[in-house]
């Protein structure tokens, strides 16, 4: 094994393993909370800024190594160097057949003219119909306000 | 003598790599990501921009909940129109997709896309590297499916046929939501309190967006190929893009060299899955490829650019420079304006709103200043500065014991202050943190009449702050019905925050919450900013007979926990500092 692969192998444990440690310190607080929540206690929250500060705190020194070690990794220029080698898929290059470049010319043809400025056309209509059906003070209020659910506060 | 040449070029590459600068595309990922989350101070103070900009959605994907986002986030607008495509058809977020889509097609996914950059970065770390294959191209058909069961079939389904505010993509899957709303919120110590409400959701996104980090570390943009709604979505309008890779099919000689050393799942340059990121127009020995915007090339073959004659040459330069000097003058602007000229402006504006709409209670006075007189810095000033409620109250264990007996005996009956509890709240700071009294306000309510919150001494009063586009908000107001029907002697007033707040009354009409008062934020009335309440939605606070704040967080409750607050308030003469 040359010492490029033992690079990348090396660097992927610790990837893997600090996305791993993150997965399961949120998995533990959340079953924990959970059990303690099942015992009654309403007001048990399962994460606070504490727990996950002390959760955290082991992971970053491996969290740190592996920065160094890809910033070392990219001044040395170690890389996987076949990822940069022409595709050599045999059944991706049959389903792909003869490449059809020339179906995107340089310049549009009439059709797509035609279609591009019918779709802004329609696209301005559209923006305008919205502004007055008041879909443009629905985005706003969505985002002045923390939806949270949707950033997974919930 | 191959082996030879194989090794020169490997040397001559890992030359040319370090002492490589950033391309211009990087450059101009990095740009698109700073004008997206120009509001640099949201990330020092925890609170998002409210401004009015948010009413326009930014082409790439960033979540409008990031403390940075000045814009809203195309995907999760389309989300929330979907949802209340039962009164509003969403043609405004439609309208901009399509625009957004005709003129510049996936060109955003591969240049101006913040996850995008965010995915390439993950993907420079040295691992090994999967790479396309017939697997991967299968895959990436996967994004459709998100696109019809998570965008549009949930929230329509959920929205026009129950009623129910559920955006699918953002609340079970994306990525962007946890890493830049919920981690970009999370890590400021303003918003400790959003810690109360993280649960399953969390949880799930949580490992979701790990596992999706570490995919697009090994795998080239793993979101982008086999997820993204967002570029599904832009996908279908590539082929009518004005902005794309275009080839000269003089020069093709149809090689196919540049589909298989492009990383993403293309079948030929500039189809659905091709983001116009221009790694084919350096592959291309025929230099047939170029990546234009209508008739104007952006980028051009190598071949192409040495054949041009030296004032050409000079005049593209020219070009470059000017555009990269107003891009960055756009930026520089957008920075000062929205860090430093907007807050000072609105920071201007605001005393006045205050003074006419709060009026000063007389037992704040007798602590010291009232809160409108103060306003929001100062009352923390105050808070810090004056010790613990308990010492300053004295004796609290006792008094709460003796209380808690009163309580228990006359739920839900009015309850008399003994003068010993009242000297207590007089000598409280007033302030919105727990153990503070509540500053004094008066509001319009919906459906006439008005609430000043000095009124209600001798009551618990819950405060709960809502909004028609916030699911868990909604979620939980039948419960305070609930409770004021139970409890009718507790005041809830529920306040609509600021952020489409005209839309509220509609939206209450056939809800049949009678037992409950409602009355509108506004920018000028600032109820939010008096009660120092983050845009995190729902966020609650109880005051204790004495107008104590006994509870404040940002969690959506229930109504075993509303109605052990509730009980808690009654029973607890000088909150819980």
């Amino acid at each position: 094994m040359t010492r490029n692969k033992t690079f990348l192998i090396v660097q992927s444990v610790f990837c893997a393993l600090i996305a791993g440690l993150l997965a399961a310190a949120a998995l533990q607080l959340y079953f924990d909370g959970a059990a303690k929540q099942a015992e009654g206690d309403l007001f048990y929250y399962m994460y606070t800024r504490e727990k996950a500060g002390e959760k955290l705190l082991p992971i970053l020194p491996l969290f740190f190594t592996a920065l160094g070690l890809t910033i070392a990794g990219l001044i040395l220029g170690v890389k996987d160097e076949k990822a940069e080698k022409p595709v050599r898929d045999e059944i991706l290059l049959k389903d792909l057949g003869s490449i059809q470049n020339k179906a995107v010319h340089q310049t549009a043809t009439q059709g797509e003219l035609y279609a591009r400025v019918a779709i802004i056309t329609l696209a301005v209509c559209m923006i305008i119909a919205g502004i007055i059906n008041g879909g443009l003070e629905d985005v706003l209020a969505k985002g002045a306000t923390i939806c949270t659910e949707c950033v997974g506060l919930g | 003598m191959d082996k030879t040449m194989n090794q020169e070029n490997r040397k001559a590459e890992n030359k040319k790599r370090t002492t490589q600068r950033p391309g211009t595309r990087r450059l101009v990922q990095l740009y698109a990501a700073l004008l997206y989350n120009a509001n640099l101070k949201g990330f020092i103070d925890g609170h998002i921009y409210t401004g009015n900009l948010k009413s326009v959605c930014v082409p790439g994907f960033n979540c409008y909940s990031c403390p940075g986002a000045v814009a809203s986030c195309p995907l999760g607008s389309l989300q929330n129109a979907l949802n209340a495509a039962g009164h509003t058809l969403p043609w405004y977020v439609l309208g901009i997709l399509a625009l957004f889509g005709v003129i510049l097609g996936r060109t955003i996914c591969g240049w101006i896309c913040p996850l995008g950059l965010i995915q390439e970065l993950l993907h420079k770390i040295p691992t090994p590297k999967i790479r396309k294959s017939h697997i991967t191209r299968k895959l990436s058909y996967l994004k459709y499916v998100f696109l019809a069961v998570f965008v549009i079939a949930i929230p329509l389904i959920y929205g026009v046929g129950k009623g129910i505010i559920l955006p699918g993509f953002c609340k079970y899957i994306c990525p962007a939501g946890t890493f830049e709303g919920a981690v970009g919120l999370l890590q400021n110590p303003v918003n400790a309190t959003s810690f109360y409400q993280l649960g399953s959701v969390f949880t799930n996104k949580w490992v979701i967006m790990l596992v999706i980090g570490l995919a697009c570390v090994f795998c080239y943009r793993t979101f982008c190929r086999f997820i993204c709604p967002l570029g599904a979505i832009y996908g279908f309008f590539n082929r009518f893009a004005l902005t794309g890779v275009k080839v000269n099919p003089d020069r093709c000689n149809g090689c196919g060299l540049c589909v298989m050393k492009c990383q993403m799942d293309v079948k030929h340059v500039g189809d659905h899955e091709c983001i116009s990121c221009g790694k084919c127009i350096d592959t291309c020995a025929q230099g047939a490829i170029s990546l234009k915007c209508g008739k104007i090339t952006l980028k051009g073959p190598e071949i192409g650019k040495n054949a041009d004659p030296e004032p050409v040459i000079r005049k593209r330069r020219k070009t470059g420079r000017v555009v990269w000097g107003v891009a960055i003058a756009i930026l520089v602007f957008a920075v000062c304006w929205f860090n430093i000229i907007e807050p000072a402006i609105e920071n201007a504006n605001e005393p006045a709103a205050a003074i006419e709409q709060v009026t000063a209670t007389s037992e704040p006075e007798a602590a010291g200043q009232t809160a409108a007189q103060t306003g929001p810095e100062t009352e923390k000033q105050t808070a810090d500065t004056t010790e613990p409620a308990e010492t300053k109250a004295g004796e609290p264990a006792e008094q709460t014991a003796d209380t808690t007996e009163t309580a228990e005996a006359k739920v839900g009956e009015p309850v008399e202050e003994s003068p010993k509890t009242q000297e207590a709240a007089v000598n409280l700071p007033v302030g919105t943190e727990i153990g503070n009294l509540a500053p004094d306000f008066s509001t319009d309510l919906i459906g006439g009449g008005n609430f000043k919150l000095s009124d209600y001494r001798g009551k618990v009063v819950i405060l709960n702050f809502w909004g028609t586009t916030c699911a868990p908000c909604v979620e939980e107001l039948p419960y305070y019905e609930e409770l004021k029907v139970k409890y009718p002697d507790c005041e809830i007033l529920a306040i609509h925050a600021k952020a489409g707040a005209k839309k509220a009354e509609a939206f209450l009409a056939d809800k049949g919450w009678d037992h409950l008062d409602f009355a509108l934020d506004s920018k000028e009335k600032g109820i939010q900013k008096l009660l120092d309440v983050s845009e995190a939605l729902p966020s609650t606070i109880v005051l204790n007979l004495q107008g104590v704040v006994t509870y404040k967080a940002q969690a959506p409750l229930t109504y075993e926990k509303l109605e052990a607050l509730y009980k808690e308030a009654l029973a607890d003469p000088t909150g819980k500092p």
